[in-house]
């Protein structure tokens, strides 16, 4: 078992969640979607996103409109549909939830360690 | 100097360097390939490529600067390697599949390896299909070859069979290495083929093997909900019956190959033999009384046999071998008409050789013989050096006669005994053969060559009959009735033993143990004149000290007595 296929493993995880929540306030498109993740060090490469995205377009959590860009080819603004935001909502809570698991089990760990 | 290309990418234009095209266009094909298993392709394609675009716009200051392969390793390291792309599928599954990847190192499948090739490729196929060294398979070849040609015959069906590894996913998959994308990158970089071929190829058998991979990540995912010990029970089931039908296999490629083989070496033999008239050979013509061309019976029984045994052996190898080659539609009509084609000529073989002995007739010769009453005739039978074996049924040889011409022998002769009221003694000859009509059967029969010799009352009777070889063998044999007028004697030679046939009820009077033995004929009946008195017969030997008793008479010995009984009397002494 490698290391780095764990950790990807694990960020691919809530990469389909972390792309909802970009998405929550405003539409953007991929370049703006994926600047936000690389900063936040989810994404390495940008390959990744492409078949989730339309992954998640398919089945109707995106929407997306063209629109014209100055420098370069048109762009795909996407944006949460009705159900997207749903979906959105009970993953936050299920994150929340194993957020704190996740903290409950591996603080317990550290106290026993101790 | 570069050469450079003009592209469109999403709708933008670009002039690229040649080289930077090529590897931009490998790239985008091996992410199609990565994709082909996922939905919406086509649309993900078209994003990437707008994203390229976007790209390679933001590193070009003007349209007329050129993308550079620079340029495309930077867009490639932000975008990631082809894997990148397919392993996204995986988070989706509701179970990681991980069977794709085991399936696809485990599974090799055999090619002829055209690339590594002596004469065909089939030894360095068979090499990777088995994971050994290709040298080591060519010797086993070698040994084949001398083990009686075996090898040369598998050979050829292996390379018949057997397809060559054309296309790249091919090569990989007959390696044994799974076939993701960075094996088939690696094997067009290694300039196996063209590179745009070798991508449309790939790309087919990638999306074909994607497709079956989909169909079972979906019985996958329904099994998965409920995992049951039942379900692992079916496994090790399979696994039993795959085991078992590759046993199967080999059995069958076992019996298949080697009735062909010899199939192969009698019908070779045959034809040799039929071509250069090996002695012995020409048996087989003898015994054709229906005059079928010997080439057509043997090749409709190699066909009738052969045939059914080659598709034991292809299903064999079918079961082995899962991407043999299939050998056509119109191969297999023809061998199926053949086949039918052959049994037909079987059939009317037959028919025409049991035409041949539809009727079984004699012809008579009689003889006087100067034999009275109360003379004695002695029976001896000439053997010939040519035909020097026992009487036996069926039995026949072929040979030279005095003039060279070819002759059949056959040693069918039985000897029979009567009395006759007539005052002569007479030799029936009767001569006995098979044949389609009356006609042909008598005629077989007369053409029947038997001699025998009278002389100072002694009858010498061949032990053989002779007939030309054109009449081929056709059950001919020779009866001899020695009618012998009452209170003759007779006296058959201990050679006759096997030649006299003696049935009570049908009047017959001498049997094969009396011989060496003078025999008085009479009315239906006869007396052995020296056979020994069964009862005469019987005799006691004791030889101790005191008893003794033999042929000469009885001794008996003690310290008081001595009694001695021969053919002087009977002798008694006492000492008291």
């Amino acid at each position: 078992m490698k290391i780095e296929n764990t950790k990807a493993q694990m960020r691919k995880g809530v990469l389909e969640f972390c792309i909802l929540s970009v998405l929550k306030d405003e539409d953007a498109y991929v370049a703006e979607i994926l600047s936000t993740l690389k900063d936040a060090k989810l994404l390495v490469v940008e390959g990744t996103i492409y078949p989730l995205l339309t992954r998640l377009k398919n089945a109707d959590l995106l929407s997306y409109r063209w629109e014209e860009s100055t420098s370069g080819p048109p762009r795909k603004y996407y944006g949460l549909t009705e159900t997207g935001r749903l979906f959105l909502t009970e993953l936050s809570s299920t994150w929340n939830e194993l957020q704190n698991a996740v903290n409950i089990v591996t603080s317990q760990k550290h106290n026993k360690n101790e | 100097m570069n050469k450079t290309v003009n592209i469109n990418l999403a709708g933008i234009f670009f002039h690229i360097d040649e080289d930077a095209y090529l590897k931009l266009q490998g790239y985008l094909e091996a992410i199609k390939r990565s994709l082909a298993n996922s939905q919406g392709s086509d649309e993900i394609i078209a994003d990437i490529e707008a994203r390229i675009a976007e790209l390679f716009n933001e590193r070009v200051q003007n349209n007329k600067q050129v993308i550079r392969i620079k340029e495309v390793d930077e867009v490639i390291s932000i975008m990631g390697q082809p894997e990148d792309y397919v392993v996204d599928d995986e988070m989706f599954e509701d179970e990681p599949d991980t069977s794709y990847k085991q399936k696809s190192t485990t599974k090799r499948k055999l090619f002829r390896d055209a690339d590594n090739a002596y004469i065909s490729g089939v030894s360095s196929g068979l090499a990777h299909y088995f994971g050994i060294d290709a040298v080591w398979v060519r010797l086993a070849w070698i040994l084949l070859v001398f083990g009686a040609g075996t090898g040369v015959l598998l050979y050829i069906l292996l390379w018949i069979l057997v397809p060559e590894a054309k296309t790249t996913a091919e090569k990989i998959m007959m390696t044994g290495e799974p076939v993701n994308i960075s094996n088939i990158e690696k094997k067009i970089k290694d300039g196996f083929e063209n590179v745009s071929q070798a991508a449309k190829n790939v790309s087919d058998s990638v999306s074909k093997a994607a497709k079956n991979v989909d169909i079972k990540k979906g019985t996958n995912s329904i099994k998965s909900t409920s995992r049951t010990f039942f379900d692992s029970l079916a496994d090790a089931v399979m696994l039993l019956f795959k085991v078992f039908s590759k046993f199967i296999g080999i059995l069958l490629i076992f019996i298949g190959a080697s009735t062909l083989i010899a199939l192969i070496i009698a019908l070779f033999s045959v034809g040799v033999a039929d071509i250069i008239h090996i002695p012995g050979f020409e048996n087989l013509d003898i015994l054709n009384v229906g005059n079928t061309p010997i080439w057509l019976v043997s090749l409709s029984v190699f066909f009738a046999v052969g045939i059914p045994f080659f598709f034991l052996f292809y299903l064999g190898l079918k079961i082995l071998i899962n991407n043999l080659k299939s050998i056509g539609n119109i191969a297999k009509f023809t061998l199926l008409g053949l086949w039918i084609i052959s049994i037909i000529c079987l059939i009317i073989f037959g028919i025409r050789q049991a035409s041949e002995h539809a009727f079984n007739e004699s012809y008579i010769e009689k003889t006087e013989l100067p034999v009275t009453a109360n003379d004695t005739l002695i029976v001896k039978m000439v053997h010939s050096h040519k035909f020097n074996s026992k009487r036996r049924h069926d039995d026949f040889k072929l040979t030279h006669d005095d003039n060279g011409n070819k002759i059949l022998y056959s040693a069918d002769i039985r000897i029979m005994v009567k009395s006759t009221t007539d005052t002569i003694a007479t030799l029936a000859v009767i001569k006995n053969a098979d044949g389609r009509s009356f006609d042909a059967a008598i005629s077989r029969a007369k053409n029947i060559d038997y001699h025998f010799d009278f002389k100072n009352n002694t009858l010498l009777l061949n032990s053989y009959l002779t007939t030309h070889i054109k009449n081929k063998f056709s059950d001919q044999e020779v009866d001899i009735i020695l009618y012998l007028p009452e209170n003759t004697v007779v006296y058959f030679n201990s050679n006759t033993e096997d030649y006299i046939h003696y049935r009570t009820h049908d009047g017959h009077l001498v049997s094969n143990k009396s011989t060496n033995h003078f025999i008085k004929i009479l009315d239906n009946n006869s007396k052995c004149l020296d056979c020994p008195d069964s009862e005469e017969d019987f005799n006691i030997e004791v030889n101790t000290p005191e008893i003794k008793i033999d042929s000469n008479g009885i001794k008996v010995e003690s310290d008081e007595i001595k009694i001695n009984i021969n053919s002087n009397g009977i002798d008694i002494q006492s000492d008291r």
